[in-house]
This record gives C-alpha cells, sequence and structure tokens, in this order.
C-alpha cells in the first residue's frame, strides 16, 4: 500500500463519518480538489506550512533554495516584525512576546496582556526568517492581524492556554496567550478522536507523524504543497459552523491578502518573485478577499491605543507542548527528526548567524539560477505509487538508540544489559511490522524500550518512557541572548558582574558576599534585595542574611536562579529601564490603588525605605498613609497599622534627631482617627476584639507623642465613656482601658471578675471576658501581672466542660499575636509563679494572700481635722447626698502603737516640733 | 462442542472465526504462528471498517492498544510475557485470547499458588508405571509447559508470583535454553522447545512482595502493566460485552437497562475515587474495584432477579448485590458503603430521581440487614 493509500483512506473515511448526509461527501470530496486547485493555480506562490514539522522545514528550505524568492510575507502578527533580528543573539527555541500593561480599549480584568509565538529550529518559519534576513535583498513581510487584533478579536482570554503545571520548563510561557504559524489539527475533537482511533495511534503528534509526516518527508514540492493544502481543506471543510473561531479564520485570511495586496501595490514587487507562508489551513481559504485577482474590499479595523511591549522571552519544548495541547515529547522528536534529516545532508538548513551556538557557518549552497514555477501538475491522483526506500542510516540510527537507551537506563538503576539492547531493537522493527509501518517511528522505538526494559518497579527518578524522551532530544529550554534582553536585564546582569557567576546559567548558583570584607559588593546586595521583592520567589533566595529597618548583614549568601526565571526578568523590563524605576513605579502603583489602605502606605514607606532610601519618595508615600488613614471608615488594619507605625517610629528615633513631618502628622491623626471611631468599633459586631484592642493600642502607646503633637486627652476619655459595649470580649477590653485611663481602680476590676466567676450564669462566657484582657496586654500592660490573674483562676474555677473547649481558642489566639502578647504574659507569668517545683506546694498565690477587703481599707488616721468631721458629720453627709456617694463613717483609729510611739517620742523631745513651728511660722 | 461445556476455551468458543481468520491471513506468520502478527491483534481487538475484511470481527479484550501489540511483539520475540495488574484486570483473558489466536490451544496451564512445585513445570512420573516399567518416556506425566515446548505452542502460568521463587526459578532455564533434560533418563533424556513455543504468565500486583521475582526471571519476561480501566466508556463496553455472553450462557432473557448500567458505573467510579482518596487501608474497600467486580456485582443482580424475582433487573436488586459483593470485612467496608449511601447516593436520588431512588432504597436495606 502506498504511503498516501493510507491517508486517503483515512481522511475519506472521516469526511464519511463526519459529513453529516452521505449525500454531503461527493460535494466534501469536489471541493477538496477545488480548494488545492485553487490554491496552486494563484499566481503569488503559496507555501503551505504546519507547525513544528521537520517535512514542512524540509520543504522550505528546499524551495527557498531553488526559488530564491525576493519578498516572503509570513503569517505572524505583523507588528513582532523589529523582534526578528533579535534571534540572532538567542539559543533556540525562544518566543517572540507582545505585553501590554496599560490597558486602552480592553476591559481593565484582562491586563496584563502578553502574547507569545514560540520559535523551533525545527520550523518552516525559521527557515524563512533566517533566509530573508542572512540574504541581501530580500524583504520579510509579517501579514497576520497585529497582537491588539489578536484580542481584539479573542472573545475573552483564552483559557485553552493555560500552561498547566508540568514542571517548571512547562510553565515558561506564564499564561500567556500562545500564536503558531501554521496551526493544522482537527477543529472538533470528535474529528480528532475519529483520527486516532483509525489510525491506531495514541496521540494526534503520532498520526501526523505516521501519516503526513513520514510520507512527505522524501516528496517533492509539487505533492508536498498539494497534499497540504488538502489536509487544510478536509480540516477546514469539517469544522463546525458555529463559534467565532471560524469568524476569526477568517479574518485573519482576509487581513492577510488585504495586507499582501497593500505591499505589492505599495512596492511594486513581481508575484512569481514572492513566497507567502502561511498555515495549510489557510491556504485552503475561500474568503472572497483571496488571491491577487481579487479586489474585494477589507477594512482592517484600527488597534487600541493600547500601549504595546515587545520583547523575547525564553521557551522551552515543553512549554511549547504544553500551550498548544502536542503530545509530550512531540516537539523534541520533531526536533530529532528534523536533525536526523539535516545530518543525512541533501539540504542545507538557513541559519542566523552569530547565534551563540552556531559552531560554524554552513557553507552557502552555490547560487543556482532560480528555477521558475512550472505548470502546476497533478500529483495527488496519482500519490506515490511507489513505497520509500528503505533507508540504511534508520537501521544504524535504531541499532544506536536501542544501545544508548540500555545504557541509559543503566545509570538510571535498572538492571538492564546488552540481551535488552537486542531485544528493543527486534521489538521496534516487530512494533513497526504489526503497525503497518515502513520503519520504526521514535514512537516504537518508545513502545519497545518500555517493553523490553520496565519491569514491576521503576528503579530511579526516571521511568523508561522518560529516559527515551530524554534520549531522544529531551527538552530543550532556549535562551536569549544579552543584546537581544531590554536594558533592564541587561543593567542588571551588568550589576551582578562583580559577584563573578555566570548568571545566565540556569543552574541555581551560590553567592556569597561577605559586605564588611568587600563593600563594593554592597550595591550587588542592595540590588538582590529588590530583585527579592519584585522576582517570583525562587529566583532570588536568600539563604542567609536579612535586611529589616535599622538592620543590614555583614555577610549574605544567595541562591540564585535567574537564568531559570529569565522570562520574570525580561518581563520586568517591561516595565521600565532600571530596576529602582520598577520598583518606584510599584510602589506609587500600591498605594494609589483605589483599594489600597493605610497599611499598605506603611509597608511601602517601609519597602522603600528598605530598598531605596529616599527621602522624598518615602515622604511622599508617608504623606499618603496620612490620607488614607484619614479617609478609612473601617478599622481592619488596626493591628498592621499599629505594627508598622510602631516599627517605622522606632527606626526613626533610632536614625534621626527629629521624626519626618508625616510621621507626626500620622500620629495625630491616627490619634483622632481612632477616637472618633472608638465607640463604634466597640458596638460594631464585625469589627473583632483584636481590631478594638489595637486602636487602644495605638492610642494609649502613642499617647505621649500625640498630645504632645497637640492632641486632647479629653477627646480619649470621652470617646471610652460613650463606648457601651455588649459582647463580653469587648466589655473586657472596656474595663481593661477604664483601668488604664485611671477611671476604674484594679480592686474594682478584681471584684467584678470575682463576680463573674462566681455567677453560674456567666460562666460559660467568662473565657471571652478572659479573651478581651489578653488582648488588652497591648494597650494596657500594666495590666498583665491582673491577665495573670485572672487565667489563673480561670483554670482553677472554671468547669473543664467550659474550660477544655476554650483552651485550644486561646493557645492559637496567642499564637496568632504571639510577638506582641506572649513575651509579655509568659514574663509576668515567671515573676508570679514559683520557679521551681519545691516552692509550689507552699506557694500561695499572691491574689488569695491578700487581707480581705475590709480588713486592707486604710485606717483612716486620727488628727484634729477628722476628729472635727467626725463630731460634727450633717457636712460632709450632706456633701455625699448631693454628689450621690453612699458611705458610712469609719471609727477612728484609736489604739495605734506607731502612733503612740510618735507621740511618746516628740513629747519627750518636743524641740524639732518647736523649731519646726517656728520655721513655718 | 460448546454447549457440552460449562465454559468453552477461547479456541472452541471462537473456533469458526479462527478459522476464517486464517483462511483470508496472507501476512507474514512467525514460527508455527497459526495467524500472522497483525489477524492475531485483530482478533483481540476486533475489525474496523478499514481492515477491509468482508466479516465484523466483535472485540473481545477492551484496553489500551498498544498493550495488545507489545505483547504479541514479545511473544514473537525470544522473551516470555509477563502481564502484570491489579486482579479483575482482564490479564488471564488476555492470555487465553492471544494462545487461542496464536496457537489454538490456550488449556496448557499452570496455576501457581504456594503448592506448586518443580514438577507442575517440569514433568514427573506415574509411579506406578515406573514400578512396572521403570523409568521411560512412557513412565513420565510432562507438565503443561513441556507439553507446549514439545508442540511449539504457548504455555500459560496463572499468578506466577504466588507460587515459591524456588519453583519460578524453574523457568529460568526453560525460558533461557529452551529445553528441559530429564536426568533420570539414559538417553532421549532432552525435551527441546519447538519453535513457536513461548510462555504468557500473569502476575497480580497486589502480590508484590509475596514472592518477588529473581532478577534472573525478570530479565527473560517482558513486562506488560495492564492498568485498571477507568475510561467509563470502555467500561461499559467491557460490562455489556461481559455481561451479554454470560446471559446467552445461562439461557436468561433480561433487558439490561441502560440507566442500571449507568449507575453500577458511576457507583464504581465514585467508589473507586474515594479509594483514592483515603490515607489508610481501613478507609479503603478491601475490593480492587476493578471491572470483573463490576461483571460480579451484575452476575449476581441478574441471577438474582432472574431466579428469585419477576424476571427485570431492578435497581434495588443490583443495589443489594453491590453491598454484598463489596462488604467483605465489617465493619470497615459496610461503615464506608453507608457512607458513601448517605453521602453520595442520597443526595443524587434527591437530585436526579428515577433509577437512584430504588438503588437508594434496596441498597439501604441490604446494609441494614448485612450491620
Amino acid at each position: 500500500m502506498s504511503p498516501f493509500g493510507a491517508l486517503r483512506e483515512q481522511l475519506l473515511d472521516a469526511a464519511t463519518a463526519f459529513a453529516g448526509a452521505p449525500a454531503a461527501l461527493p460535494g466534501i470530496l469536489a471541493g477538496l480538489v477545488d480548494d488545492v486547485d485553487r490554491a496552486l493555480a494563484e499566481p503569488l506562490e503559496i507555501f503551505p506550512v504546519c507547525h513544528h514539522s521537520p517535512a514542512s522545514a524540509l520543504a522550505m528550505v528546499r524551495r527557498l533554495r531553488e526559488k530564491q524568492p525576493k519578498v516572503i510575507y509570513l503569517e505572524l502578527c505583523e507588528d513582532l516584525r523589529p523582534l526578528l533580528p533579535e534571534l540572532r543573539n538567542c539559543r533556540l527555541p525562544v518566543a517572540l512576546q507582545a505585553f501590554a500593561t496599560d490597558l486602552d480599549g480592553f476591559p481593565p480584568a484582562w491586563g496584563p496582556l502578553s502574547m507569545v509565538a514560540p520559535i523551533t529550529e525545527a520550523s518552516a518559519e525559521y527557515q524563512a526568517i533566517s533566509y530573508a534576513l542572512e540574504t541581501p535583498g530580500v524583504e520579510l513581510v509579517l501579514v497576520d492581524r497585529s497582537s491588539d487584533h489578536v484580542f481584539q478579536w479573542a472573545p475573552k482570554p483564552e483559557t485553552e492556554t493555560e500552561a498547566t503545571g508540568h514542571g517548571e520548563e512547562a510553565a515558561l510561557h506564564g499564561d500567556s496567550v500562545g500564536v503558531e504559524i501554521g496551526d493544522l489539527r482537527p477543529r472538533f475533537a470528535e474529528l480528532e478522536e475519529h483520527l486516532i482511533h483509525h489510525g491506531k495511534v495514541r496521540h494526534w503528534s503520532e498520526w501526523w507523524d505516521q501519516y503526513v509526516e513520514q510520507p512527505l518527508a522524501g516528496a517533492d514540492y509539487d505533492t508536498y504543497r498539494q497534499v497540504m493544502v488538502l489536509i487544510g481543506g478536509l480540516f477546514r471543510r469539517l469544522r463546525p459552523g458555529g463559534g467565532d473561531r471560524p469568524a476569526t479564520d477568517e479574518d485573519r485570511e482576509r487581513y492577510m491578502w488585504t495586507r499582501i495586496r497593500e505591499h505589492l501595490a505599495a512596492s511594486g514587487a513581481d508575484p512569481a518573485e514572492c513566497l507567502h507562508v502561511c498555515g495549510a489551513f489557510h491556504a485552503a481559504s475561500r474568503v472572497e478577499q483571496f488571491g491577487l485577482a481579487s479586489d474585494a474590499p477589507y477594512e482592517i479595523s484600527p488597534r487600541t491605543a493600547t500601549r504595546w511591549l515587545y520583547g523575547l522571552i525564553p521557551s522551552s519544548h515543553s512549554a511549547i507542548e504544553a500551550q498548544f495541547g502536542l503530545a509530550s515529547g512531540s516537539v523534541s522528536i520533531a526536533a530529532a527528526t528534523w536533525a536526523k534529516a539535516v545530518a543525512r545532508g541533501g539540504v542545507t538548513p538557513f541559519r542566523l548567524a552569530g547565534r551563540p551556538d552556531t559552531r560554524k557557518r554552513p557553507a552557502r549552497a552555490g547560487k543556482a539560477a532560480p528555477v521558475p514555477r512550472t505548470e502546476v501538475t497533478d500529483r495527488l491522483s496519482g500519490f506515490l505509487s511507489t513505497p520509500p526506500a528503505v533507508d540504511e542510516l534508520d537501521e544504524a540510527e535504531l541499532l544506536g538508540w536501542s544501545v544508548d537507551i540500555v545504557r541509559l537506563a543503566r545509570r538510571n538503576g535498572y538492571l538492564a544489559s546488552t540481551a535488552d539492547a537486542i531485544a528493543v531493537f527486534e521489538t521496534s522493527l516487530l512494533l513497526a511490522g504489526i503497525r503497518d509501518r515502513a520503519r520504526p517511528t521514535p514512537y516504537d522505538f518508545q513502545d519497545a524500550a518500555v517493553t523490553c526494559i520496565e519491569k514491576d518497579v521503576v528503579p530511579g527518578r526516571r521511568d523508561v518512557r522518560r529516559l527515551c524522551e530524554i534520549l531522544l532530544g529531551g527538552d530543550r529550554v532556549g535562551a536569549v541572548g544579552y543584546d537581544s534582553l531590554p536594558p533592564l536585564a541587561r543593567d542588571v546582569y551588568d550589576r551582578l558582574a562583580p559577584l563573578g557567576l555566570d548568571t545566565q546559567k540556569r543552574t541555581i548558583q551560590r553567592a556569597l558576599l561577605d559586605l564588611g570584607a568587600d563593600p563594593e559588593l554592597v550595591p550587588c546586595s542592595d540590588l538582590l534585595w529588590m530583585l527579592r521583592y519584585l522576582l517570583p520567589p525562587d529566583a532570588v533566595r536568600p539563604i542567609m542574611g536579612g535586611r529589616r529597618l535599622g538592620e543590614r548583614s555583614i555577610q549574605e549568601s544567595w541562591d540564585l536562579a535567574l537564568g531559570r526565571h529569565q522570562r520574570s526578568l525580561i518581563e520586568l523590563g517591561y516595565e521600565g529601564v532600571t530596576i529602582e524605576q520598577v520598583l518606584e513605579q510599584r510602589l506609587r502603583r500600591a498605594v494609589w490603588e483605589p483599594a489600597a489602605t493605610a497599611a499598605v502606605a506603611l509597608a511601602a514607606v517601609e519597602d522603600a525605605l528598605l530598598f531605596l532610601g529616599g527621602k522624598r519618595f518615602v515622604d511622599e508615600l508617608g504623606a499618603r498613609a496620612v490620607e488614607l488613614l484619614a479617609a478609612e471608615r473601617t478599622v481592619d488594619d488596626a493591628p498592621e497599622v499599629l505594627r508598622r507605625i510602631r516599627r517605622l517610629l522606632g527606626y526613626y528615633r533610632a536614625t534621626g534627631p527629629v521624626l519626618p513631618a508625616w510621621c507626626e502628622a500620622f500620629v495625630s491623626a491616627g490619634y483622632a482617627h481612632y477616637c472618633t471611631l472608638l465607640p463604634t468599633a466597640f458596638v460594631d459586631e464585625d469589627t473583632g476584639v483584636r481590631q478594638v484592642g489595637a486602636m487602644l493600642g495605638f492610642l494609649f502607646t502613642m499617647e505621649s507623642l500625640a498630645l504632645a503633637l497637640g492632641c486632647d486627652r479629653a477627646q480619649l476619655e470621652l470617646a471610652v465613656r460613650q463606648s457601651h459595649p455588649e459582647a463580653p470580649a469587648k466589655v473586657a477590653l472596656l474595663w481593661a482601658a477604664q483601668s488604664q485611663l485611671g477611671v476604674l481602680p484594679q480592686a474594682e476590676l478584681r471584684s467584678r471578675c470575682d463576680e463573674l466567676l462566681a455567677n453560674p450564669l456567666v460562666v460559660p462566657s467568662f473565657p471571652l471576658y478572659i479573651t478581651g484582657f489578653v488582648q488588652a496586654l497591648e494597650p494596657a500592660p500594666g495590666l498583665a501581672g491582673f491577665v495573670v490573674e485572672v487565667i489563673s483562676k480561670a483554670f482553677g474555677r472554671l468547669p473543664d466542660s467550659v474550660l477544655l473547649p476554650w483552651l485550644p481558642k486561646l493557645i492559637t489566639m496567642l499564637r496568632d499575636q504571639a510577638g506582641e502578647l506572649v513575651p509579655v504574659l509568659v514574663r509576668e507569668a515567671g515573676r508570679t509563679f514559683p520557679g521551681t517545683l519545691a516552692e509550689v506546694d507552699a506557694w500561695v498565690p499572691p491574689w488569695s494572700a491578700r487581707p480581705a477587703p475590709e480588713a486592707s481599707r486604710d485606717p483612716v488616721p486620727a488628727g484634729p481635722v477628722t476628729g472635727l468631721l467626725v463630731a460634727h458629720p450633717s457636712a460632709l453627709d450632706a456633701v455625699a447626698e448631693l454628689l450621690g456617694c453612699e458611705g458610712e463613717w469609719q471609727d477612728l483609729a484609736t489604739d495605734e502603737p506607731d502612733d503612740q510611739e510618735v507621740r511618746a517620742l516628740l513629747s519627750a523631745h518636743p524641740e524639732t516640733a518647736f523649731a519646726v513651728s517656728a520655721l513655718l511660722g | 462442542m460448546t454447549d457440552d461445556m460449562l465454559r468453552a476455551p477461547a479456541e472452541v468458543k471462537y473456533a469458526e472465526e479462527l478459522e476464517w481468520l486464517e483462511s483470508v491471513d496472507d501476512g507474514p506468520k512467525p514460527f508455527s504462528w497459526r495467524l500472522s502478527p497483525r489477524m492475531v491483534r485483530l482478533f483481540v481487538l476486533g475489525s474496523e471498517r478499514s481492515d477491509g475484511l468482508d466479516r465484523e470481527i466483535p472485540q473481545k479484550w477492551f484496553g489500551d492498544r498498544s498493550f495488545v501489540e507489545r505483547s504479541i511483539v514479545t511473544l514473537a520475540s525470544d522473551r516470555g510475557l509477563l502481564l502484570i495488574g491489579d486482579p479483575g484486570t482482564g490479564k488471564s483473558w488476555l492470555a487465553e485470547l492471544l494462545a487461542a489466536a496464536i496457537c489454538r490451544n490456550s488449556t496448557l496451564v499452570v496455576q501457581g499458588t504456594a503448592g506448586t512445585t518443580e514438577d507442575h513445570i517440569k514433568y514427573s512420573w506415574n509411579v506406578s508405571m515406573v514400578i512396572a516399567k521403570g523409568q521411560s518416556r512412557q513412565s513420565m506425566i510432562p507438565s503443561p509447559i513441556m507439553t507446549a515446548m514439545e508442540q511449539g505452542v504457548i504455555g500459560r502460568f496463572e499468578e506466577l508470583t504466588r507460587s515459591t521463587s524456588d519453583v519460578q526459578d524453574a523457568l529460568i532455564s526453560i525460558l533461557s535454553e529452551k529445553y528441559v533434560s530429564i536426568p533420570e533418563l539414559d538417553d532421549d533424556n532432552i525435551v527441546f522447545a519447538q519453535p513457536g513455543f513461548s510462555i504468557i504468565a500473569t502476575a497480580n500486583s497486589r502480590d508484590r512482595g509475596v514472592n518477588d521475582l529473581s532478577s534472573a526471571l525478570k530479565r527473560r519476561f517482558n513486562f506488560i502493566k495492564i492498568p485498571v480501566v477507568t475510561n467509563k466508556r470502555s467500561e461499559a463496553e467491557i460490562v455489556r460485552f461481559r455481561t451479554e455472553e454470560l446471559l446467552r450462557r445461562h439461557n436468561i432473557e433480561l433487558d439490561l437497562p441502560p440507566t442500571l448500567l449507568d449507575i453500577l458505573l458511576q457507583s464504581f467510579a465514585d467508589l473507586r475515587a474515594a479509594a483514592a482518596s483515603a490515607t489508610s487501608d481501613d478507609e479503603k474497600l478491601e475490593s480492587a474495584l476493578s471491572t470483573a467486580e463490576q461483571i460480579g456485582v451484575l452476575e449476581d443482580a441478574i441471577l438474582h432477579s432472574n431466579f428469585f424475582g419477576d424476571r427485570t433487573l431492578r435497581a434495588g436488586t443490583l443495589a443489594g448485590s453491590l453491598v454484598g459483593s463489596l462488604a467483605r470485612r465489617t465493619p470497615e467496608d459496610l461503615a464506608i458503603l453507608n457512607k458513601y449511601w448517605h453521602g453520595v447516593v442520597e443526595p443524587r436520588s434527591k437530585q436526579d430521581g428515577g433509577e437512584w431512588e430504588g438503588f437508594l432504597e434496596g441498597g439501604r436495606q441490604a446494609i441494614a440487614t448485612l450491620s
């Protein structure tokens, strides 16, 4: 059976299965022939390609050498054209990227927009680009819609292109939208499934390889073109009618042909000397704008005002596979097939000069005279009746692979031997035979290796299937050369040069910075800290050393993986020219966002101080923080605000004689702000006790500074008096605040708590009170002793049914705020409780040792005034009644021994007393 | 002939089909194979229109095409084939089909057990004949494997890992030297394998570690792992195929409603998902939840409704069979099923209604009876 016989049968089968009614079949078949006829009759030569197809690339090389066109029209976003010369500096695969953050004309939720077009070496488009750029006098014109149109025509940001984790190489493109040249694949799943099922293969790439790639590898140009257009036409005719995709496809064709006609009219080039490279799908187009003869108008919609930035980012085979839904390893296999075809000779591929890994510049093929295109002959009907010649090299290659895979397997822990190599070789041939293949494909070889070498367990990290992928080329990761990097990335590399590391390498590198010994490394350290802030967490990672306000390490060590995160660095380059500028922009953007809060602004101030210094910028951010605080209507961020402003105040006090103006403004604004919000916060159910605690903390701990700045304490006292919380925790917090303000004596507080504990109706909610008291540790550290006392009492007296469910909550609360609460509490507990076990038995808690309240009352000292008042109590009783005080008269202390002694002493030696009275007059 | 047997081996059951395939087969045949590798594949996986045959060959084994191809190719090479997988994944059925297609004899089987000895693999003696006539080829009882060697056909070894390591190792020389010597005899004391001889062994991956294969033996086998079928469509096909066969065998006229088949597949899929996310063995059903298990459940339900019911398969009966087959340990398995019934089946019956309601009720009753 001829190689194309199988293909034809497959396609016809598919056409019958999906044409709907049998009557539609002749229509489709006739249409397919028409498509081919039409595409080939076009005066402008159309070169149909398919992505990642070595056959396309080979045919391209041959055709370019033969025809030597003067103008090449390429199906690629037209605005990417300036990037192409930069490919010289890169190690392929890389992706051309268009990137936009300032959206104008797109929904803001789409941003940032990112589009990538990966370029591999084994692709027809790379050959066309290399030819055009390396040959003087050849013009390369990109004719597809611009990146802007890609998104304009997209119904919504495409989700299909999400790179879903196959490791980090697969995620190289991030969440960019991918575009490819020559996307040739069935447009609906059933057709693909049908082809795969009937083709007896596992996935689309294998189908393509077996039914198109291999037969086409040695085909002549006419056959190649006709077959590609035929397949394109079939997929085009068998696509679902609905959806936006067909409309987009046709719009793109209209766009391309309109651009081509425009260019031809403007440049006056001879269509016979031009070549239009486009996907086979588009070659079989039926839009009315198709062809040079057509003059159907098409108005290209204007681009939006979005500002697009362009650059190159590294790509990898696995990233391409993940992005475009290809089988794992298929791009690598395509690359291997291409390399094999090149090595076999017959074609000299085009390469861009100046590529970093170009070993030697390939000899230019002798300049043959351009061959004019002859008449189109019908190659389709006589599809390759001769089978391809059995290739000697294939057997040698398979033998090589078989030996290599055994060696690789041994290195990975398999007990493989030469016998296995023989078995793999034999099995590959047998498998190819059973699968109707003239010679084993890499897929057969992979299956054979798995059959013969894989046993019940995988001894190492990689199984045989993965080892085969590695053997067949593995994943190749591209890199963008230094010269093609944006200025920011180049700047970063330059500034890291003193470290003496090759930061472009993909391995993780350890940098050791002894800043004491080498002060010239300080700028490097600064830069690394900024990169850590801006790049993903793994790109630069400090192993030793830290940077906090007022704190710098003298030695640092870093793990640098900049080579692996080149894309992130390049994308930073779209935001500015230097890292400092990007950081400044980011911080400024953060504080001016509509959702920004005072805490965010304080964080930005802190980051600015840490990374940028610069008083003017810090002051600007600080002023914004004051603004934000004054405008805030919630107190959700109060704990964060308190923590940050404390830290900043500590820093400023330690480093300068005066506080910056914004700090003072912040404290006084905060004092007034929190005083105003306090009563509502106390009653508001949505405001947590922690937030109220932090507000009180701000008010009490910043009080002295605020008062010095002209705030009024009465405001706070009034605010506390206006607060009438109902939740137990907040009630406790209020009591603590009152006690701190001196309104509520501690004895009163203690008796209230004892009452609560004694009341069986309140006992279940007592833990909530404790929560409030614990939160009060921050605003009123003086209460620490009391808090320890309350907790101890609770532990002692609460029933287990109340205590035990609450304990975990207490622990989690303490853990959440370990930094602020635990040291105070632990210190106080250490002071209260005995230090050794022996003392515990004899220990009496200080609060129970206190005498009863009656006894604790200070005896009223006797004296002339007291005597007088006791003798005539009516005046005082009246005053007491007026003030609403209840009380009773105490007995006068009569016989106090101390007093007696003093009196005796004074009576015995009255001189001193007389002298004093004389002095006082 | 098939009517006389409770279960006819594949070569008898599909005799006519194999004859026909042999008559149209013009491909190259390795050794003494009766069919070419391509035809073997076609016999196992069924024909398609593109194969250009005059009659349709039904699919007999459901699974990835490449497994079958790799198995056939292995048998054509000089290595043995070891099918390894969870119980109920169709290993033995594939082995039987391959042996039937290649040499029309799938009955040369050694069953590996803890009691299997080397005699079962090589040969043993008819003691009374030895006493009467002395040791000779006539008084020797060849094992199925030795018979396969002599005839140049496929020998099968079921549950290879159940037999002890020293017994397994008796296969090493058979697979590499391809002969068995009989030192007790003075002449004619070597049995050489005829071309076409190979061994298909099966092993249960759940038994791993009981009697591990020696590396020398591993080297002589190509391992093909057969995974549990999780593709719902192909699983439905398998269950339907096997159940229809069963109905034919029992001469039962009973409709298999597609909704019930869906319910069965869905509940197995749910239980598998639950087992996959379980962290300890106690949270997992003891059953491997294989396709064979599903067929077993369905078979049970069909027989039950045929003989004790109203000759219609009902959701309640199916649920009862499912619980009865899967609840092996009390209380662990019952607890899992109870959780499944209340957590998954109940909401589903409320939402979807239909047969799920009967399924819910039947399952509840069955669980109540067992607990």
